[in-house]
């Protein structure tokens, strides 16, 4: 979702002398491409279920109006339900204050484990478990509390007579998971969600110990079908260790309805008559993106500006790919730019998806880079397969220049989708939230990090179906990768992502506006753990058992170094050099540092590096509270602006199916992807593009959570307050504070 | 964990609640009491001609002499050099089976007769119990759910100090009845000449400390419910018995008694008369009180009819009041009430003769008479050719 921006979000266009100003025009484009939805529809408007019933084909939409209708009643029904049961937790609050007289003869023992298959056994530390009485005539009695130990194990203690009390009709145990609220700045309340309840005989507590045993609860287990770390979810409705706040569904609901409809008029009809549906109409179906609006708008002796090498350099510098620049040793202000392509990954023969390095004139100064070369390593038609072949391109090539920038962008959009939004901010972002939910619990990091934190898992299951898997998935129908072959790119991605020596995106020169607001958020967000960090430090040394664990579990389920898995002896010298050019590009993009000592687990070298590797905070090395205070700030970072850039930027640099999408065809010409965007045989089929279309919209425009409006009160209002006051800094950077996620979820 | 105080009451609200709280709590004691021996006497002893678990054993008789013990507060009933007939009853719990995993007992009567006596006493191995209460006994019958040697599963997973009293409890082959440790647990009231209340418990130990045997010293808490004859244990199902019956034969048994007190205070803890807890005995520590010596084992029909009732006490030595079913000392609240069921047991023997003896067979792990032709006189049919 995108705000006012009078001022112009992004410069992106360098003309000389320009009988439009450009800049003008992608103000004008911005605000017009802007989402909004003022019209909330009438009671028949189709409806969406949840996020969980979206699909890249025919999603589960609400359309008939008998099924509205009775919709409306069993929605009508459960607010009943719903209010009836807050009447009554009005009527018959909890208190919290335990009550009972005689304490040293009674008491619940048990242990919190993980249930399932693979955990069974595993304990549950510092989970809060609660004893409740219910009266006859309703009320609540708080008959013992407290929390789990180390071990999972818990004692107690409680009043034998008032648990016995006539007037008790039922008791249960309560096992709990919490969350935070924050009514105030710095001081965030508590809210417990139960993740277990057990009905505990009141006719059996006869004093002494009575054991609840071990209570099994499935929450935030491994998945263990994959080596990358993700959260076990079977079904998303039933067995998820977390669910979606309504806001969340609503704001997808109120930005999807209108794109899902456009989906299925288009699939509709290319199913009944084919002929009848072009790209061009599909893409004018759908709302404008920033391309489409700036070639409408411009007039026409400055149509084609958004091909041109200016506005290729800069989306390449400050759009959704956000690339890193190498510095070419042999020419000053010359960078090279990579992408890496097929490279041994599972791929099909339908799509291109040639390694491509770009070289770009970088002057310094308010100056977007200007490309001047381009090399392709791999297959670019049908009838040429061999992988190592090399096509350089260069302005002075005409048309074939244009072809090739298309070529690069359309890789550059797979490689960013894959390696920059999917590995880099989801599933990367998910094995921390995964370690930190498991073990989080009393210590106030779990304050600081758990809105960030919430949801990725949700959506990267969701992602596995809509976008990933070789069944259902857009990805495996629309580009070279195939299922697979993305789980392995995803795999090897994470294999140079770690949060110990990360650092922000070096600036390139005055016109490289992503990294000056990297480098902005990494300052502010270092300053607010910081802050965090003075005011709970005796807690967070009290509770560093928790980080001890949360470690150990993030390295121990971490992926593999990437380095480590290659043996570039066995490689010839030309793949090797490759690899090696590979690997350097790699592992300085991620500022990833292979001389960090690491663990090796299993014969698996592991790319995390630990926090601590003492149970206790005395015992810790030095360093210790600087390695967690680093990972706080990675883990904001990348949960928080690195995911909302690459997100929210989607629908501007592939919203239009023509200009960049994630893989050309190869078509049946001799030239393969080198050819005009007017052949559409090289184009996706109408069906990927109106699909592609639908989920670019999706995901960029149905954004919920964010820093600033802190909608669920779970943000420390502190970082927002934080955020505003460098808000015309941000804004002279293109990024909009209020439009920057608190978390990754969608 | 600790506990925010609870709210200040006057203190007529707490005494007239209390008073109330109190009187309620009694009666459903009492009733609690009453009924458990009315069925117990109805369905187990009159019908069923069983007592509550210890059917299996044997009786003995000797002579019991009350040791000089300067340690120990006068008491006129423990004078020193005092000596009384006495009978025993060694038995083993629940099962008809003498190399079943159990819980071993002994029962002491300071007379000669099978009923009447000025002082009795019952006790098992394991110095805790596997139940500590009347609300908590009543759990443990209600949880038995024996099949084919194996009981109390649910009881001791729910229960982890039962189950850790039938950790220590439980003798598994031990080599005779006479070497075992007897312990009565819960404590009883103890008043000497110098009228200072004390509280009292008692254990029996071979009178030469020989070692104790059937220990498990590592049991395994999953498997403590299956109390089955281990496979191809040769041991036979009176092996305990036979063992005594010839031990007393040839040099007979003696046994040490030893009495634990401690001095009543207007402020102890309650916890001080609960069973699962030992006392410190370097505060506490065992006295020598008595010695038993048994010189002749009794027959089988004797061995069913001696009967024991720790309401057979001077009241300076009985048991302690208890305020509720909760409460700790209505544990031996209770057994003091099961008088009725021993009176409908001996009614059902003059009525309809006594149970059969225990077969020398191969039906192992078996709680009750195998295959009984008739409710009412259970018999063993080899054993009526």
């Amino acid at each position: 979702m995108q705000s006012d921006n009078p001022t112009g979000k992004r410069v992106i266009l360098e003309v000389d002398n320009p009988v439009v100003d450009p800049r003008d025009v992608c103000a004008e484009c911005l605000n017009r491409t802007k989402i909004r939805y003022p019209d909330g529809g009438n009671f028949f408007t189709p409806r969406l279920r949840s996020i969980n019933h979206l699909e890249v084909g025919r999603s589960k939409i609400i359309s008939s109006p008998v099924t509205i209708i009775v919709e409306y009643v069993v929605l009508l029904y459960q607010r009943t339900v719903e209010g009836v049961r807050r009447l009554l937790r009005q009527l018959f609050p909890r208190h919290p204050r335990i009550r009972g007289r005689n304490f040293s003869g009674a008491s619940f023992v048990g242990r919190t484990t993980y249930a399932g298959r693979y955990d069974h056994g595993k304990p549950i530390h510092h989970l809060p478990v609660d004893i409740w009485a219910r009266t006859w005539w309703g009320s609540w009695r708080h008959l013992a509390s407290g929390v789990s130990g180390k071990d999972g194990t818990f004692r107690l203690p409680y009043d034998l007579r008032e648990a016995r009390s006539w007037a008790v009709r039922r008791i249960r145990a309560e096992v709990s998971q919490i969350s935070f609220v924050y009514d105030q700045r710095d001081q965030p309340r508590p809210v417990h969600s139960v993740a277990e309840s057990i009905h505990v005989p009141k006719k059996e507590l006869t004093g002494m110990e009575y054991n609840l045993r071990d209570i099994q609860i499935g929450l935030w287990a491994y998945r263990r079908d994959t080596p990358i770390p993700r959260t076990y979810i079977n079904d998303h409705d039933h067995d998820a260790p977390e669910r979606y706040v309504q806001g969340r569904t609503d704001a997808l609901q109120d930005q999807i309805i209108p794109i899902e409809l456009t989906k299925l008029k288009h699939l509709a009809q290319l199913a009944t008559a084919p002929e009848s549906l072009s790209i061009p109409q599909i893409q004018a179906d759908y709302p404008l993106n920033l391309t489409t609006c700036i070639e409408n708008t411009l007039p026409p002796e400055l149509k084609g500006y958004t091909r041109g090498d200016e506005f290729f350099g800069a989306r390449m510098m400050n759009g959704m790919n956000a690339a890193s620049f190498r510095p070419d040793p042999d020419h000053p202000h010359h960078y090279w730019m990579l992408y890496w392509g097929y490279q041994g990954y599972d791929h099909n023969d339908v799509f291109a998806f040639p390694t491509t390095e770009i070289k770009y004139s970088i002057r310094p100064g308010n100056h977007t880079p200007l490309p001047v070369e381009i090399i392709f390593t791999g297959a670019l038609d049908a009838y040429h397969r061999d992988p190592w072949q090399q096509r350089r391109f260069r302005p002075g090539d005409g048309a074939r220049w244009t072809y090739a920038k298309r070529v690069a962008r359309s890789v550059g959009g797979l490689v960013a989708e894959v390696d920059d939004h999917f590995a880099h901010t989801h599933t990367n972002t998910e094995q921390y939230a995964l370690a930190a939910f498991r073990n989080l619990r009393l210590n106030p990091v779990n304050w600081l990090m758990q809105p960030h934190l919430r949801e990725v898992s949700l959506v990267d299951h969701t992602a596995d179906r809509i976008l990933v898997s070789q069944r259902h998935g857009y990805i495996p129908r629309a580009s070279a990768l195939t299922g697979l072959g993305i789980q392995q790119r995803v795999e090897d991605t994470m294999g140079v992502l770690d949060w110990k020596g990360r650092e922000p995106m070096r600036v390139i020169n005055d016109a490289h506006t992503y990294a000056k607001a990297e480098n902005l958020f990494w300052n502010i967000t270092r300053e607010y753990v910081e802050e965090f960090f003075e005011r709970n430090l005796e807690a967070i040394a009290e509770h560093w058992y928790e980080i001890y664990r949360m470690s150990e579990d993030m390295v121990n389920h971490s992926v593999r170094v990437f380095r480590s898995r290659i043996d570039l002896d066995r490689l010839d010298a030309r793949e090797r050099k490759m690899m090696e050019k590979r690997i350097t590009y790699f592992e300085s993009r991620y500022s990833f540092d292979p001389t960090l000592p690491r663990r090796t687990v299993n014969g698996e070298l592991k790319i995390l590096s630990p926090i601590t590797e003492s149970e206790t905070f005395l015992d810790a090395q030095p360093g210790v509270l600087q390695n967690l205070k680093d990972w706080c700030v990675y883990v904001i970072h990348t949960a928080t602006f690195m995911h909302t850039w690459v997100n929210e930027h989607q629908y501007e640099d592939i919203g239009e199916v023509l200009y960049s999408c994630l893989g050309l065809r190869f078509g049946e010409g001799p030239d393969g992807v080198l050819a005009p965007e007017s052949d559409y045989r090289i184009a996706p089929d109408p069906v990927r593009a109106t699909q592609m279309m639908w989920w670019s919209n999706l995901l960029s425009r149905t954004e919920y959570g964010f820093i600033t409006r802190n909608e669920d009160r779970d943000v420390n209002p502190r970082f927002g307050e934080m955020l505003k006051a460098h808000e015309e800094e941000f804004r002279s950077y293109g990024v909009i504070v209020d439009d920057i996620e608190a978390r990754t979820n969608i | 964990m600790t506990h925010p105080p609870p709210p200040a009451r006057s203190w007529v609200d707490t005494a007239l609640l209390d008073t109330l709280g109190g009187l309620r709590d009694r009666v459903v004691l009492w009733i609690t009491a009453k009924g458990f021996a009315v069925a117990i006497a109805l369905l187990v002893s009159l019908v069923g001609k069983r007592r509550m678990s210890h059917d299996n054993g044997i009786a003995a008789r000797g002579m019991v002499t009350i040791l000089d013990n300067p340690a120990l507060p006068r008491h006129e009933f423990f004078r020193a050099g005092r000596t009384l007939p006495c009978r025993i009853r060694h038995a083993t719990a629940t099962f008809l089976d003498d190399a079943v995993r159990g819980i071993r007992s002994m029962s002491v009567k300071f007379s000669d007769h099978h009923l009447r006596s000025p002082f009795d006493m019952q006790m098992n191995t394991g110095a805790v119990s596997l139940f500590w209460s009347a609300a908590s006994f009543l759990q443990f019958a209600r949880m038995r759910k024996e099949k084919w040697g194996v009981e109390y599963h649910d009881y001791y997973r729910k229960y982890p100090s039962g189950l850790a009293g039938a950790e220590e409890a439980i003798r598994e082959n031990p080599k005779s009845f006479h070497d075992l440790r007897y312990y009565c647990k819960t404590p009883f009231r103890f008043t000497g000449e110098d009228n200072i209340k004390r509280y009292a418990k008692y254990r029996v130990r071979p009178y030469d400390d020989q070692p104790e045997t059937g220990i498990n010293h590592h049991p395994d808490p999953t498997d403590v419910a299956n109390q089955r004859v281990p496979r191809h244990d040769p041991r036979g199902r009176n092996y305990l018995k036979y063992e005594y019956e010839d031990r007393v034969g040839k040099e007979g048994a003696k046994y040490l008694m030893q009495i634990q007190l401690r001095t009543a205070a207007a402020d102890d803890d309650p916890e001080i008369f609960n069973n699962m807890k030992t006392w410190n005995e370097d505060l506490h520590p065992w006295h020598d009180l008595a010695v038993i010596d048994i010189r002749e084992t009794l027959d089988w029909k004797e061995s069913c009819r001696t009967t024991f009732s720790i309401r057979n006490m001077p009241k300076t030595l009985g048991v302690l009041p208890a305020k509720s079913v909760y409460d700790y000392n209505s544990l031996n609240y209770m057994r003091a009430h099961s008088g009725l069921a021993h009176r409908a047991r001996l009614l059902n023997y003059a009525l309809f003769g006594y149970p059969p003896k225990i077969p020398d067979n191969d039906n192992r792990n078996y709680s009750d008479w195998e295959k009984p032709p008739r409710i009412i006189n259970r018999s063993y049919p080899s054993t009526l050719k």
